[in-house]
């Protein structure tokens, strides 16, 4: 079912020049693999490297040494297979809300065959998807922290990347709103169809209970230089909902991953 | 500033009442000085305005001068706004361009007017190139603080999305700085028109300006205080034209 | 290696177009015959002779006493204005309407009026100083009045502070890096203004003896079309802007060291 290996880091350490002698190792000797169709979450305290690795397998940055690879091809470059959803979201201030959808149809490889009918068909069925119709004339500073975290997931989703990676795209949101869109991640991922019909998903997270509920296995880190602490699989049934959280068995990891980064959160704390 | 009616007509309000309570206490200082010429009454200047007015002197000279602004900001956006932009896309040619420009900044427009009067003489010339000259260096600064500030995250959504760069400048870049650089043209704008008075009142045969002084040395008090209540009104009536440009070309950013 | 590329890139770079224009500049006013014509040379020579001579240093001396007269009438009426103006509604109600109005007209525009009522010597140039100064001071500082965090202003109030006890020590030091950008703007602006003036007076009044940058400028080009010392005093004008506008940030961060300016 969950098919080969999909995204893989090998060796990877990235250090950051800074001013003076002073560099920053942020990701140290990681490797880690992503199979195809998985929903891969990373989670530590800030400044475990959570977001360098996010940036690596986007292409944004390369790393130090070690090897990045999709599909055992080495990446140099950000590219329209992997879509990425940024922690703010980054939106486009000067776009409407469909005009957020189209930009990537639009400007990018990834409309390229698409006819302007195709197009539209296209961002009407992600808009839908995410439950944005009626506010496709928005601009994104009218709309609320949810709102603006669906645009982003559509944006995402319209283009139709093989993988999807997400930066903490939850994070600014409060907690009723993170609830609500952590069950509507999970459906637009497809967590209803079969696992070889999903896409690969990495997950960026600091929140541990969205990390077990969304995940089918959860990459622990830890800080200074991040490093790859644990690889914890996470076997509850799907499709998850509120009587997941309820499940003795989403406690006890919860509670297992929360004792492997404990002391380093406290620490986090007062540096 | 308060959006709703009931509070749009109480702004109103106090408006008329502390204009009205400034003019009445204008009339008096008039009456009490009793000389026409120092301070004239304000139904004087009233009756001037709507003599010149009539004979459309008012608006010939306010056209003079605005139509020089509109050449000039034209000129200077031409230059400033695509020298702008390279000097924010490339670090090299910035540091190539960026010691000259601050060299020059610092020299105001209104400084080169001698300078100017030698090379261009009495004319339309003169005022244009003061007022270019003015209007540049803000329209300049905006546009590379526009460019350099574009978030980067912006620019990594569209690399992400495998969009090519010359479209990243077109479609990323250049609206995310528009907000920045309509504030730099309405700061040129503001400039230029000072400069404008400062140009015609010395050397231009025409405008709001070379009417102002036109009629100070004929002391006709009422008549100068007429124009120079039409500069303040062509003043704010540009102000209010930029910024509406602000709102129609730039409707996400905040009114700046 | 990194190191010395990136000192050129940094300084070097930026000083071959000013070199490459001074050149060819010196090299075109060579060719020309016109002895008047400006040439870079001819300019640090006339330069040396108005700073020797202690004409171009007593003039700007007088243009600065005039622009500092300005900025302090401004000051004194402009940041009490507007701290009332931003701390109590009624009082921005009832000034603003003035504010407004005046605020697009030009300060150079108001100088016929000035030389009216005021002749041509320093007064007319302090008044159009102060006027031109004036707005941009009054308008940053109801900004930064108004600025104020109201869980500051609650905080204040919390204590038991008297109404003027909380402005003292809770509005005017949240205004003030508001109110510096303000006076930075305004001493830029009266700078140029009082360029302005001079130069107009000198243009219009039949250069009666006010003195100033300005009206030497003007005296330069009407009788005796010097070019060279007008490109001078241009020169010292920028100088001066530069130096005044630096003088006053550097006080600004001295002072408020919480604020970025």
């Amino acid at each position: 079912m969950i098919g080969a290996s999909k995204l893989r880091l090998a060796g990877v350490t990235k250090r950051f020049v800074g001013t003076g002698a002073t560099d920053t190792v942020a990701v140290s000797d990681l490797t880690l693999d992503v199979r195809q169709g998985e929903f891969m979450v990373i989670v530590g305290p800030s400044g475990c490297g959570k977001t360098t690795v996010l940036n690596l397998l986007a292409g944004l940055d390369s790393p130090t040494s070690g090897t990045v690879a999709i599909d055992d091809r080495t990446i140099t470059g950000p590219g329209p297979d992997r879509g990425v959803m940024f922690q703010d979201y980054a939106l486009f201030p000067w776009q409407d809300v469909w005009g957020n959808v189209e930009f990537g149809l639009r400007y990018g490889p990834a409309g390229a065959g698409l006819d302007a009918k195709a197009r539209e068909e296209r961002v009407r069925r992600t808009i839908d998807l995410v439950g944005l119709a009626g506010a496709e004339k928005k601009y994104p500073n009218q709309l609320s922290g949810g709102m603006r975290q669906r645009v982003a997931l559509a944006r995402l989703m319209a283009n139709e990347p093989d993988v999807l990676l997400m930066d903490e795209p939850l994070a600014a949101l409060d907690a009723q709103t993170r609830i609500i869109l952590q069950d509507e991640l999970l459906r637009i991922w497809g967590q209803d169809r079969p696992a070889s019909g999903r896409r690969t998903v990495v997950f960026i997270t600091h929140a541990i209970d969205e990390a077990v509920f969304l995940a089918d296995r959860v990459a622990v880190m830890t800080t200074h230089p991040g490093r790859l602490k644990a690889l914890i699989d996470v076997p509850l049934p799907r499709p998850r909902g509120d009587a997941t959280r309820a499940l003795p068995e989403f406690q006890a990891l919860t509670q297992h991953i929360w004792s492997l980064i404990r002391d380093e959160a406290y620490r986090a704390t007062v540096t | 500033m308060i959006a709703n009616a009931t509070g749009g007509r109480r702004t109103a309000f106090y408006y008329v009442r502390t204009m009205a309570v400034f003019i009445a206490f204008w009339a008096l200082v008039a009456w009490w000085t009793e000389n026409p010429i120092l301070l004239p009454s304000p139904w004087s200047v009233i009756d001037a305005a709507v003599g010149l007015a009539r004979e459309l002197e008012l608006f010939e000279h306010a056209g003079i001068s605005l139509g020089r602004m509109v050449v000039s900001i034209g000129i200077a956006s031409a230059l400033a706004i695509p020298l702008g932009l390279a000097m924010g896309l490339n670090r090299r040619f910035e540091r190539f361009v960026d010691p000259t420009v601050e060299v020059l900044r610092p020299i105001s427009g209104i400084a080169w007017i001698p300078l100017a009067l030698f090379i261009f003489g009495i004319g339309n010339a003169l005022p244009v190139f003061i007022m270019t000259y003015a209007a540049f260096f803000p329209i300049l600064l905006g546009t590379v603080g526009g460019v350099r500030a574009v978030d980067h995250r912006l620019i990594d959504a569209a690399r992400t999305m495998g969009v090519p760069r010359r479209t990243i400048v077109t479609r990323v870049v250049i609206p995310a700085a528009l907000p920045s650089l309509l504030v730099a043209l309405r700061l040129g704008v503001a400039l230029s028109w000072t400069a404008v008075v400062a140009a015609e009142l010395i050397g231009a045969p025409s405008g709001l300006g070379y009417a102002v002084e036109w009629y100070r040395e004929l002391l006709m008090t009422p008549q100068v205080m007429s124009f120079i209540a039409m500069i303040g009104v062509i003043g704010y009536v540009c102000d209010a034209g930029v910024r509406w440009l602000n709102r129609a070309f730039a409707p996400w950013a905040r009114d700046a | 290696m990194t190191t010395r590329a990136n000192a050129w890139e940094r300084y070097g770079l930026g000083l071959v177009l000013p070199a490459l224009l001074l050149a060819t500049w010196q090299l075109l006013g060579n060719a020309s015959q016109n002895p008047r014509m400006p040439v870079p040379s001819r300019i640090v020579t006339a330069a040396i002779t108005l700073v020797a001579s202690g004409d171009l240093p007593l003039a700007l001396l007088q243009s600065l006493i005039r622009v500092f007269g300005g900025f302090m009438v401004a000051a004194l009426i402009a940041i009490p204005l507007g701290l009332a103006m931003g701390h109590l509604r009624a009082v921005e109600r009832n000034v603003d309407p003035l504010v407004e109005t005046f605020r697009p007209i030009a300060a150079i525009a108001i100088l016929p009026l000035a030389i009216l009522w005021l002749g041509t010597g320093t007064s007319a140039a302090v008044m159009i100083v102060a006027y031109a100064a004036f707005f941009p001071m009054v308008i940053n500082t109801v900004a930064g009045a108004k600025n104020v965090n109201p869980t500051l202003l609650r905080a204040a109030s919390t204590m038991g502070l008297t109404r003027f006890t909380t402005v003292r020590t809770v509005v005017v030091p949240a205004a003030l890096p508001s109110i510096g950008v303000g006076l930075r703007i305004a001493l830029g602006v009266g700078w140029t203004a009082i360029v302005a003036a001079e130069l107009a007076v000198g243009a219009k009044a039949g250069g009666g003896g006010s003195g100033g940058i300005g009206q030497m400028m003007f005296v330069f080009y009407a009788y005796s079309i010097e070019l060279n010392r007008i490109i001078v005093c241009m020169i010292a004008v920028g100088l001066v802007a530069l130096v005044l506008d630096r003088l006053l940030r550097a006080g600004m961060r001295a002072m408020m060291p919480w604020a970025r300016t």
